[in-house]
C-alpha cells in the first residue's frame, strides 16, 4: 500500500489539490483512499467523497508521538483490511511533522499483511502569500519544505512571476535538494504531474537504522 | 545506599541531595484504565472520577511508579469550552470540530463551570488518587496551557495564522484560557496535590521564535503568572513538553520549574538528548524527566526496552557526573505519554521500570 502525503498550510489549496489528484487517479484506476486530520475540511468535500465512493477516514488528533502514531497506524491497517487500497492520499494538518507520519504509516505494517511504500512527500506553497506565511507561521512552513521530495508552488494561474520566483527562491534556500514543480489547483495545472509522482516514484522509509545509528554512537556502542 | 521510598527519593532529586538511585516514571496514565474492573473503555475512564483514579491506583499496584500525574487527554478543557470532542471506546479523545471560524468567534470564549463537565471529572479523580497514593508517591494533577487549549479550541493552524494577522483577538481568547486555567489551579489546590504539570506544548522551536512564545505565552501575563499562583497555592510546578525542539531556556531556565518533562527525537538536527540537557546546567536546579520513545511501548520485545533504559541511566550518570551532581535529578521517564493504545505490552512497563530501578542506582 502506498501511502502519499500532501502538506501545506491553512489555505495553500491543499484540500482542493487533493480532491483533484484523487478524481484523476481514480479515472486512472486506481484504487484510493483518503485520510486527513483535519474534520471541518473533508465535511466541505463529504459530497465528493460520497459520490465517489471513497473511504475517508481521519487522523486522531493529538501528539504524534504517543497518540497520533498509534490511531494512524491502526486506521491504514483497517483500511487494508476493509478496502485494500493501491493508495492512500494522507492529507496533515499544517503542523504535522512528515516524518512523524511516514514513521507512524510504517508500524501499520505490525498490524496488518501488507508492506508501506511512499510516495514522495509533496508540499503546497500558497504563491500569492509567501510574504504572509513566512512573517506568521515561518517556522511550520520550513518544516514542511524542509521534509519535502518535491514542492508545488501553487495558484500560479494567479501569482505574479515576481512572487513564483521568490516563492521558488525560498523554498530552494530551505531545501536545496527539493524538486520543484507548478501547480494550479484551480485550474488542474500541475494536477497530472502530481498524479505521475504518487504512482511512479517511491520515497525513501522513515530511517530507522539511522536512528538506531545516532543512537549507537551517542550511548557509545 | 540503602533503598529510600518513593518520596524520599523524588524529594532527595528535587532538594538537590543525594539519592540511592534515579527516580523511574513511564508517563502511564491512560494505559492503566486496562487494571480496572479487568479492562475498560477511554471513554468510561474518561468520564468517571472514580474510575478515573482507580486506574492509577491500580497502575501504582502493579508498576510500582515513583510518581502518580493525572494525564487524561488534552481535549478537556476545549471540550468544556463547547467544541466537540469524539470519544472512540479506545482512542485518546480529541476535538473533531474546532469552535472558531471566524476571528469573531474568539470574542466569544467564556470560562465555563468547572464543577460541570469533564473539568470536573479531572479535578474529582485528582482528588481521589492524591487521597489514594498521596503516602507511596508524589503525586501531581496536569493541566493544559492556554496556548494548548486554545489552540486545542481553534485548531492549530488558524492559531498560528491569526497570531500573525489578528493577534489582539487571539490575546483576548488567551485572557479567558488563562481565566480558566486560574480556576483550575484554584481546583487543583484543593484535590491535595503536590504538584500540577503543565503542558507548554508550543514551546517549540519549530513552530514558535522566543519572540512569539514570549508573547503569546511566556509572558506574566499568562504562564509566568500562572506558575505563580501554582505555587502560591500550594503546588510544585511541573512542565511537560514533547516537542522536537523545546525552548528549554524559557521553560527551564525563566519559569524555573521543579520538574521538567522532555522527549528527544535523534533524527531532527538539535533536537537535546538526556546528556546535552545535563551538561546545558537545565538539571541544576530542576528535576528533568525524559526522554524514551513511547512507541517503544508498543513496538519493542521487553528486552530492548531494558537496553534502553539501562543505555539512558548510564548516559545520565556519566553527565550527571561529569556536571558534579550526585543528586539523581533526572527521572528515566518516556518522552510523552505511554500510549494508552490497547496495543502497548504492559510488561514493556514493567521492563521499563524494573531497568531503571536497576541501572538507575547511583552508585552502581
Amino acid at each position: 500500500m502506498k501511502v502519499s502525503q500532501i502538506a501545506g498550510f491553512l489555505g495553500s489549496g491543499k484540500t482542493t489539490a487533493v480532491m483533484k489528484i484523487v478524481d484523476e487517479l481514480m479515472k486512472r484506476g486506481h484504487k484510493v483512499a483518503i485520510v486527513v486530520n483535519d474534520v471541518g475540511e473533508i465535511n466541505v468535500d463529504a459530497k465528493f467523497i460520497e459520490s465517489h465512493g471513497l473511504k475517508a477516514k481521519e487522523i486522531a488528533g493529538g501528539c504524534i508521538c504517543c497518540q497520533i502514531a498509534g490511531t494512524f497506524s491502526e486506521t491504514l491497517a483497517k483500511l487494508h483490511d476493509s478496502y485494500n487500497p493501491e493508495i492512500v492520499i494522507v492529507e496533515p494538518s499544517g503542523v504535522a511533522i512528515p516524518w512523524g507520519l511516514k514513521r507512524a504509516a510504517e508500524y501499520s505494517e505490525a498490524k496488518a499483511d501488507m508492506v508501506i511504500e511512499h510516495a514522495p512527500v509533496i508540499t503546497l506553497v500558497d504563491a500569492m502569500r509567501i510574504d504572509l506565511l513566512m512573517k506568521a507561521v515561518k517556522r511550520l512552513v520550513e518544516t514542511q519544505i524542509r521534509e519535502a521530495d518535491v514542492c508545488f508552488v501553487n495558484k500560479v494561474d494567479t501569482a505574479s512571476p515576481a512572487a513564483i520566483a521568490k516563492t521558488e527562491g525560498l523554498i530552494k534556500e530551505m531545501n536545496p535538494r527539493v524538486e520543484i514543480a507548478h501547480m494550479s489547483s484551480e485550474t488542474g495545472q500541475g494536477i497530472d504531474y502530481a498524479c505521475d509522482l504518487i504512482v511512479n516514484r517511491i520515497s525513501p522509509r522513515y530511517d530507522e537504522a539511522v536512528e538506531e545509528e545516532l543512537l549507537k554512537k551517542q550511548y557509545k556502542g | 545506599m540503602t533503598e529510600m521510598s518513593h518520596i524520599d527519593r523524588v524529594m532527595a532529586a528535587l532538594t538537590n541531595e543525594p539519592g540511592d538511585r534515579l527516580p523511574v516514571y513511564p508517563i502511564a496514565c491512560g494505559v492503566n484504565r486496562r487494571f480496572v474492573n479487568g479492562g475498560i473503555s477511554y471513554r468510561d475512564w474518561a468520564h468517571d472520577p472514580k474510575l478515573y483514579a482507580q486506574a492509577f491506583i491500580e497502575g501504582q499496584k502493579v508498576f510500582d511508579y515513583d510518581f502518580a500525574i493525572g494525564l487524561m487527554d488534552l481535549s478537556v478543557m476545549a471540550g468544556d469550552l463547547g467544541a466537540h470532542v469524539r470519544m472512540d471506546e479506545q482512542n485518546t479523545p480529541f476535538v473533531d470540530q474546532h469552535i472558531v471560524n471566524s476571528v469573531e468567534d474568539y470574542e466569544k470564549f467564556e470560562v465555563p463551570d468547572i464543577t460541570k463537565g469533564r473539568s470536573a471529572v479531572l479535578l474529582e479523580g485528582t482528588k481521589l488518587y492524591c487521597d489514594a497514593l498521596k503516602n507511596q508517591v508524589i503525586t501531581s494533577g496536569f493541566i493544559e496551557g492556554p496556548l494548548l487549549a486554545l489552540s486545542q479550541s481553534a485548531g492549530a493552524e488558524r492559531l498560528f495564522m491569526d497570531m500573525f494577522t489578528n493577534p489582539s483577538a487571539v490575546h483576548r481568547a488567551l485572557k479567558v484560557m488563562t481565566d480558566y486555567d486560574i480556576e483550575m489551579v484554584k481546583g487543583f489546590a484543593k484535590t491535595g496535590c503536590a504538584g500540577l504539570c503543565w503542558d507548554y506544548l508550543w514551546g517549540n522551536y519549530s513552530c514558535l521564535g522566543d519572540a512569539e512564545y514570549e508573547e503569546f505565552e511566556g509572558c506574566k501575563k499568562y504562564a509566568i503568572g500562572l506558575n505563580e499562583l501554582t505555587i502560591k497555592e500550594g503546588m510544585a510546578v511541573a512542565i511537560h513538553n514533547c516537542a522536537d525542539l523545546p525552548h528549554l531556556d524559557t521553560q527551564i531556565k525563566k519559569f524555573a520549574p521543579a520538574i521538567y518533562s522532555m522527549a528527544y527525537y535523534p533524527l531532527i538536527p538539535g533536537s537535546p538528548s538526556a546528556s546535552s540537557v545535563i551538561e546545558g546546567g537545565y538539571t541544576d536546579k530542576t528535576l528533568v524527566g525524559g526522554q524514551v520513545d513511547p512507541q517503544l511501548f508498543i513496538r519493542a520485545p521487553a528486552e530492548k526496552v531494558t537496553q534502553v533504559v539501562k543505555d539512558l541511566c548510564q548516559e545520565v550518570k556519566t553527565a550527571l557526573c561529569k556536571r558534579g551532581l550526585n543528586s539523581p535529578k533526572y527521572c528515566i521517564a518516556s518522552g510523552c505519554e505511554v500510549p494508552p493504545d490497547t496495543h502497548t505490552k504492559t510488561e514493556n512497563i514493567k521492563a521499563f521500570v524494573d531497568a531503571g530501578k536497576q541501572y538507575g542506582k547511583m552508585n552502581a
